[in-house]
């Protein structure tokens, strides 16, 4: 069975909680030096149109642990620079026989049209300002880990959330699995109307992660206060930036999370960004895990992740009221 | 050659006229029409029991995509697809490739539309306002008109400066040509390519916030009322742009403005997916705007109807969504979401249906046509509409070049089914057999 992971906007809550499942079981095997099951005489074609450095040598972590072949791709060097269109670039790699695809783009819907001209599994590694689904799924298996629970948490996405693809996938699947969430921002960098993203908006910060049991920042590119949506890195930092001093407004043993690659001194001064309350470095590596259960999941591969975790299983004991938002 | 049309709904707005009857064309020419008329001598027999009978269609919205872009259309595909969706006169815009600023240009269209491997219709070509459309320097456009251009316009590329859209239309004022305006505020609208709004927010794309269309509207209105210019808005999509129209109309400034299916029938929503069918410009809105869109259509404040017929090949399409060019072919569904959406549903009468499809926009656009009165027009030009008529629209069943429509596979009521522009330039398949009869 073939399937995408495109966003985590269209997946069920039931589809989370397995690709958690998986991840946390691939994390348990390679920690403890066990073997994991190999997707064997597969080729995953790496295809970033845009530059990252962290997905994509995450994905080809995971590709390695499951005994997968990677095909890379890039942009600059290929035939897109020679003006073929994506459809035709996707249409060439399904003939090349390439088994699934990671691709990430600049442009949002990119991997969903991928999907619909690639014949195999499709996993989206961040499409413009749509959605980034690994990264939430690393992010959520980090929280489960440090929390025990995700749902009943409060948690606030703070930062610039009309361009983070973060934002995006990370309120989704929280809400999906029972969180609060609340988008802290100012309103040049909140899109105009929120009313079918899950969360509610807050452009003061204090008020935004009062009782938070987890921050997410995000990063903010320079290249916004040259479109005029903010003045100075200076003021917003004075505004928004996660430090000792507004983390007081947070709980006590709030988690500060970032999706990297971090502007210190901007969204987080150096304490909160090294302190015990960071999960920056747990995010990273468990970023691999889930990438290995999205890959494992999307070529149809069965067997694993059978045995639900005892964190997940902890935390449906002492669960709220289920599913807040539905898919 | 003496074609009769019988026993249908003669419909004709330009005289205010309802009634049941037939009418009779001889000689490539209307030459009577009304109840009792039962010519035994006419050549040829169409009974149009339970059909329309109407003045021929008028679009005044239509790319042709000639010269320049041939893979999308050409003057003869896009006048087959007009015949076929009812019209007999339909502007064709200029942002073609060159643009249309030049009176050769105006020839060739002329030209190519005359000639026999064309569908048979009117093409009424609507010159650029500025020359190469870069909002800066005025066309020859004492030359267009002369060459046969019915109004001015720089369509997708409006002009931004509002000194040079004063001159404009100072001088389109002295010509007695119309100027027909795309309002879009640029430096709102820029990289933007659907309604900034909840569903933007989602997709995580830019949006192009309704203030973008709403300031040009009201800019160019303003302008209107002081130079005294006669403007057209083409296809307003916002509740704002309507109430500004509506204002500048209580102000008596000569504006009119049109709307077209896509932005009375779908909202952001449609785009689902990022199905860039439905990236339109102006983006497709919100349903509040829909509501206001329905009632302006129903007061008056809204004149016509405009196909806005957009055609894009395939590999332009299939492509992500913010690099997907803005539109969709409309020519042969117009009639049928206008029906569908419009008049089974008690926004508009039968007569005021037709008057937005075709006695309103030649009337704007100083058209001979939209009308049955004989001698009124060129040649006859005569539409029988089957309002009744249940239909699936199949995107692979067109005469368009193109396929890039929103409203494949949509059930509609109501089709088009026979167009005279002189003679018979289209029948419908729809249109039973057993209901003609050559003599």
């Amino acid at each position: 069975m073939i399937r995408h992971v495109l966003g985590i906007r269209q997946l069920e809550v039931r589809e989370i909680e397995h690709l958690l499942e998986l991840g946390t079981d691939f994390k348990k095997r390679i920690v403890e030096g066990r073997s994991v099951p190999e997707i064997k005489q597969k080729v995953v074609g790496m295809l970033f149109f845009e530059n990252s450095t962290r997905t994509r040598v995450s994905f080809e972590q995971a590709a390695y642990y499951l005994g997968m072949k990677t095909a890379n791709f890039s942009s600059a060097g290929s035939s897109m620079s020679k003006g073929e269109t994506l459809k035709d670039t996707i249409l060439t790699l399904r003939h090349e026989r390439l088994d699934g695809l990671v691709m990430r783009h600049r442009m949002s819907g990119a991997a969903t049209l991928a999907a619909r001209f690639f014949g195999g599994p499709v996993v989206n590694a961040g499409d413009g300002q749509h959605e980034h689904p690994t990264q939430a799924l690393g992010d959520a298996l980090t929280i489960l880990e440090r929390k025990g629970r995700i749902e009943g948490l409060s948690v606030a996405i703070v930062g610039d959330v009309e361009h983070s693809r973060v934002a995006r996938s990370n309120a989704w699947l929280l809400s999906k699995m029972g969180a609060d969430i609340r988008f802290v921002g100012p309103r040049t960098l909140m899109p105009d109307t929120m009313t079918m993203l899950p969360g509610k908006v807050c452009h003061d910060l204090p008020t935004g992660i009062a009782g938070a049991d987890v921050i997410i920042c995000l990063r903010l590119q320079r290249e916004r206060m040259l479109d005029g949506l903010f003045s100075s890195v200076g003021e917003y930092a004075s505004m928004y930036q996660i430090n000792r001093e507004t983390l007081a407004f947070a709980r006590p043993d709030c988690l500060v999370m970032h999706p990297g690659p971090i502007n210190r001194g901007v969204e987080l001064d150096d304490p909160a960004a090294d302190s015990d309350q960071s999960a920056i470095n747990a995010q990273v590596e468990n970023g691999i895990f889930v990438r290995m259960a999205c890959l494992y999941w999307a070529f149809g591969q069965e067997g694993m992740g059978k045995n639900f975790p005892q964190a997940i299983a902890a935390a449906k004991a002492v669960s709220k009221p289920k599913g807040k938002v539905k898919a | 050659m003496r074609i009769l049309l019988k026993g249908g709904r003669i419909l004709d707005p330009s005289q205010e006229l309802d009634i049941a009857g037939s009418l009779l064309i001889e000689n490539d020419q209307v030459v009577a029409f009304g109840p009792g008329l039962n010519d035994a001598s006419a050549d040829d027999v169409y009974d149009c029991h339970g059909l329309w009978i109407t003045p021929g269609l008028v679009d005044p919205h239509v790319h042709l995509r000639e010269p320049g872009d041939p893979h999308k259309e050409t003057i003869a595909t896009g006048t087959q697809a007009a015949a076929a969706g009812g019209y007999t006169t339909i502007c064709c815009m200029p942002n073609t490739n060159p643009p249309l600023d030049s009176p050769s240009l105006v020839d060739f269209i002329l030209d190519r539309s005359a000639s026999p491997g064309s569908g048979g219709v009117f093409v009424a070509p609507v010159g650029a306002l500025t020359k190469g459309m870069d909002g800066k320097q005025l066309s020859d456009l004492f030359a267009l008109k002369r060459a046969g251009i019915v109004a001015a316009s720089d369509e997708g590329f409006p002009i931004q400066d509002s000194m040079v859209m004063t001159k404009a239309m100072e001088f389109c004022f002295q010509l007695d040509l119309p100027i027909m305006a795309h309002c879009e505020d640029e430096s709102l609208s820029r990289g933007g390519s659907m309604n900034e709004g909840a569903m933007s927010a989602m997709l995580g794309l830019k949006g192009i916030h309704r203030s973008a269309e709403e300031i040009a509207v009201m800019r160019n209105c303003l302008l209107s009322l002081h130079t005294r210019c006669q403007l057209h808005v083409m296809r307003v999509s916002t509740w704002g742009a309507v109430e500004m129209i509506r204002q500048a109309k209580y102000l008596d400034a000569p504006v009119t403005c049109e709307v077209s299916p896509l932005h009375f029938t779908f909202t952001e929503e449609a785009i689902g997916e990022f199905d860039t069918n439905f990236k339109a410009l102006p983006p497709l809105r919100t349903r509040i705007d829909i509501d206001l869109l329905l009632e302006a259509l129903n007061d008056g404040t809204i004149d016509c109807i405009a196909s806005d017929h957009s055609p894009h090949a395939s590999h332009e399409v299939d492509v992500p969504f913010e690099e997907a060019p803005f539109g969709s072919v409309g020519l042969e569904s117009t009639v049928g979401v206008t029906l569908t959406r419009l008049t089974h549903t008690g926004v508009l009468s039968p007569l005021e249906t037709v008057r937005k499809l075709s006695t309103t926009p030649a009337r704007i656009l100083r058209l001979e046509a939209g009308t049955l009165k004989p001698g009124e027009t060129p040649v006859a030009q005569v539409t029988v509409i089957d309002p009744d008529l249940e239909w699936t629209l199949d995107r692979n069943k067109s005469f368009s070049k193109s396929r890039n429509t929103a409203f494949h596979g949509m059930h509609l009521k109501g089709k088009p089914v026979l167009t005279f522009c002189g003679s018979e330039i289209y029948r419908d398949a729809l249109f039973g057999n057993h209901r003609f009869v050559e003599a």
